[in-house]
This record gives C-alpha cells, structure tokens and sequence, in this order.
C-alpha cells in the first residue's frame, strides 16, 4: 500500500513538474523565442505558439465549432476509433511477431535468413510505406465486405508492433539454460512439449517489455497512419485538421495531442495490468 | 541384466575439423544392476561426456551404448534414466511439486498419479511440506534435493548424476551422500555418479572408475567393500584405504610428473 502510494504521489509529481516547466519557461521565455545563426533553438513563448495549460483544459469543455460538440467527446471518439486499430493491429502484429520468433528459434536457418529483412522492416520510412499500404489495401475486399481506411491503418499500427514481439520473443525463445534443454531432451520430449513447457514460459520476462514497446509502437503507428493515409474519425486526423487552426484557436490542437497521449497511456496500462495480474499468479506460494 | 555396457566407445567432437577434440577413446565399462559406480577423474577427462552419452544427449563416434538391454536412443525415449546436473535446472515458474511432476507430465502420467508420485518422490527426499513452493524460495542443497526427486519420479531403473552435490557446502553434502544410498538401495536403482571428490567417491561407490585426460580414457577400475555405509565408514580405515588407492590410480596417469594442478 506504501508503495502504491509513493508510485500515485510519483506520478501526479510528474504531472506537476511538467506543468511548471510549461509555464515557468511562458512566463520567462522570450516572446519571440531564441535565434542563433538563424536557427530557432528555443520555442516562441507567445500564446499562439504556448496557450496557457488553463487555457488547454478549458477548451476540452467547449464546442469543437460553435454550436457542436464540446471538444472532449469529439476527442473521446477519434480517440475511441483509433483505439480499433491500435488493438488489432497489436493483437495481430503480436501474433504475427510470436510467430516469427518460434520459427526462426526452431530453424537456425530461418533466422540467418529472416533476421535481417525484420530488422529492415522497420527502417523502411513510414511515411512513405503508409500510402503504399493504403493503395493495396484500396484494391481488396474481404468477402463481400469491401476494404475500410481504418484497416490500412490496423496494417500500419501491425507492421510496427510485430517488430518488438519478434525480437524480445526470440531472444526469451532461446533463453533456457542448455542444462533445461537437455534435460526435456532427456524426458524425451519433442519438439511442440519443448516449446510449450520449456520455451514459452521461460520467455515471459522478455515478453511484457516486448509488449509495451509494441503497444507504444501500435499507437504511433495508428496515428501516424491515420495522418499519411488521410483516414477520417481518428485522434490523428484531429491532430491534423485541429493544426490548420492554430492560429486563430491555438488551444485546440493541444487538446488533440493530450487525447493522443492518454490513448497510448491506456493502452500501456492495460499491458501493466496484464502483467501485474500474472506475476501475482505466478508469486502466490 | 546389466543396466548399461559401453563397448569400445569413443567420441570425437568437431571431427575433421581444426578444433578436433577426441573427449573420449577405447572406454569399455558395464554397469550391473543396482550397482553403484563413480566416474573420477581431472577437467576434461571425459567424465560428463560419457555421462551423456550414456544418456543418449550425444552420439558415441564409434562403439555400441546399451541402457537396460536397449540402444541409448530408445532407452532415452522409454524413459529408462533419470538424470541430475551440477545445477539443480528446477524451472522457476513452476512449483516444487509440479517440477517433480515434469517427467511424469511428459510421460502422460494421469493427474492424480502425478501428484501422488511427486508427493512420494518429494517425501523420499524430506521436502514434502515445501511441496506448494517455488524453486526461488528454496535453499541450494533444497533445490538439488528437488532435482534428485523429480530424477527418481519416473522410477526409472538408472539414475545418472553429474557433479550433483558439487555446488553445495560439505556438511549438507554428506547428508545427501546418505540420502541418495538410502534412497538407491531402497528402490534398487543402478547409479553412475560424475564428481571431482575423492571421498565422495569411494563413500558412495560399489566400484570407482578412474579416468585421464588427453585423450579421455578409463585407466583403472577401483572396486570398494565397506558395507553398508554410515558415520562410521567415513572414519574406517577401509574408507581410508579406498581413499590412497583411487589417489594412487588418479596420479599414476596425471600427464607428466609437475602437471598436477
């Protein structure tokens, strides 16, 4: 209980010092920010570029145009939109990644051959992968169901999150001592009660790391995806069509940004929670 | 039956290779039922290779293994050895009882005979009340006591022990030495037993087998008679004896004279 003290008190420690940076760096902060040689290495304090967090806040409680929604159900439900992508694209990029691991752990060969084109994967620039995705995507069908945006983006939201799995899973994979192997060799175990008695349970350690580092990438992904693929309802849209606005309403997009943090904090605690619901299994003795 | 005879064995590792290692040469040994016998000998003499290819965790290069009447490879597969390292090797997340339960698990034991088992196995070795916790929670000379435990689980005819008690400290060591010969002598297990110690070696064994490195060969077969074992045998001047005489064979063979380490 002390501890969970210490770790609310941490966090909302957290919130405050930021706050403060925030609007101590506003209120003594040049106006017009700090120029050196012609670069800009300090941001403008003025209100367009830094509206005040109170202004922040209170903007969630107004309208997103006069007369509509007020910002904060609006933000809720791009929030909530994207949040389908971000869970089956880190559900199926989770699958996809553990698949990968237990195949190139159990073939030498496959992993010399696959290694390298996952680590490539993800130095393909996203921007430039997104529209490629969107466009085939365009051409498919499932069923009669004919292809949706947001499933472009579940893609994006994928191809990120697989990464993480598979490495931190092949690692986890191969971590049993030799002794542990030879002894189910011993057992005259195969293959499959190898892998499900030995190998996925020695891997947990290195799998809620890979976890939270691919629901992170989930989000960037879904968001990001959202904003290259030009996909409408989302928290990443918002952020766009919020920042055509920053001039006359520079709250606005502020409130797009803090609604796409707190999406990956929620995805990010319900991994926290699974974990802690596990450990706490495994612990009680 | 013998329970295991190696006919002119050897092992040769990385063959045709730069780094060609011949572990082990021209080793002919049987094992009898119920037998006791120890594997000595210095670093890299063999000892543990022999041990695994006993266990069929390698391929000898030349030479015939036989385990109960079978080839090694089905004898591995039937389950006919329990074997224990220098490290207890529990799996953490799993409870003292279920890793005893492992073997049989593997085995397709019914639930119910599995834990009955495990809870016979576990009393055999004095942990029966630690059976609900986890390997973490345990001693060293505890978690060796699980890992000799979930060994025997299987009943199995041949135990095969590597260095086991290597890593504990002395006092809790001569207590496992008398459990483990309890324990063989009450299910009439045939053991071979891999350890650095001289003692340890004559205490236990029915017969010491001594080995030489470079390449790894058997180079004299100590047979010792003392008894039934207890306190006193680690007193006797039989035990003594046994103890100069497998000293003697071990330095008979230490590769030239000043090479002793």
């Amino acid at each position: 209980m002390n501890r969970r003290g210490r770790l609310v008190l941490g966090a909302l420690g957290a919130v405050v010092v930021g706050v403060l940076l925030w609007e101590g760096y506003k209120a003594v902060g040049p106006a017009d920010g700090l120029s050196l040689a012609g670069a800009r290495v300090l941001p403008r304090t003025d209100d367009a570029a830094m509206p005040h967090i109170a202004t922040i806040l209170s903007r969630f409680a107004d309208p997103e145009l006069s007369g509509g929604d007020p910002i904060w159900l609006v933000v809720l439900q791009a929030c909530l939109f994207t949040l389908r992508s971000v869970a089956l694209g880190f559900v199926l990029g989770g699958l996809v990644g553990l698949l990968l691991a237990v195949l190139m752990q159990r073939l030498r060969i496959v992993e010399r051959g696959l290694l390298p084109y996952v680590i490539l994967s993800q130095t393909v620039p996203l921007i430039a992968l997104a529209p490629v995705i969107a466009g085939w995507g365009g051409r498919l069908s499932i069923g009669s169901y004919p292809w949706q945006p947001w499933m472009s983006v579940t893609v994006i939201a994928m191809y990120l999150a697989f990464f993480p799995v598979a490495v931190g899973m092949l690692r986890g994979l191969q971590s049993p001592a030799p002794i542990a192997e030879e002894l189910m060799r011993s057992y005259a175990a195969g293959w499959w009660q190898t892998l499900v008695k030995l190998r996925l349970p020695a891997s947990t350690p290195y799998l809620f790391p890979a976890l939270r580092l691919a629901a992170a990438a989930a989000v960037v992904g879904a968001v990001v995806g959202e904003i290259s693929t030009g996909t409408r309802g989302g928290v990443g849209r918002l952020v766009i069509e919020y920042s055509r606005e920053a001039t006359t309403d520079p709250a606005k997009v502020f409130t797009a940004m803090i609604g796409a943090a707190a999406l990956g904090l929620a995805v990010a605690a319900v991994i926290g929670f699974s974990e802690f619901l596990l450990r706490r299994r495994r612990v009680r003795a | 039956m013998t329970a295991v005879v190696l006919e002119s064995v050897s092992k040769v590792f990385n063959a045709g290779r730069p780094d060609e290692v011949t572990a082990l040469t021209g080793v002919d040994l049987t094992v009898e039922q119920g037998e006791f016998v120890t594997l000595i000998g210095p670093s890299g003499c063999g000892k543990s290779t022999l041990l695994r290819l006993v266990g069929d965790l390698i391929q000898p290069s030349t030479g015939t293994v036989t385990v109960a009447g079978k080839p090694a490879h089905t004898a591995r597969a039937d389950q006919e050895y329990g074997i224990a390292f220098q490290q207890a090797g529990l799996f953490e997340w799993r409870t003292v009882q279920r890793n005893v339960e492992l073997p049989l698990e593997l085995r397709g034991t019914s639930k119910r005979e599995r834990r009955e088992r495990a809870r016979e196995m576990l009393d055999l070795v004095g942990l029966g009340e630690f059976a609900s916790h986890y390997p973490a929670q345990l001693s060293g000379g505890m978690q060796q006591r699980v890992a000799i435990a979930r060994a025997l689980a299987v009943h199995p005819p041949l135990l095969l022990m590597d260095e086991p008690f290597g890593a504990l400290d002395e006092m809790t060591r001569e207590r496992l030495q008398d459990e483990l010969l309890r324990i063989c002598a009450s299910t009439g297990t045939s053991t071979i037993f891999v350890t650095h110690s001289i003692p340890e070696a004559v205490y236990l064994s029915d017969r010491v087998v001594v080995m030489s490195a470079r390449p790894g060969r058997i180079t004299e077969v100590v047979p010792v008679d003392l008894g039934p074992r207890g306190e006193a045998t680690r007193q006797s001047p039989g035990f003594f004896t046994g103890i100069t005489k497998v000293r003697r064979a071990l330095r008979g063979d230490a590769v030239p004279a000043g090479a002793t380490s």
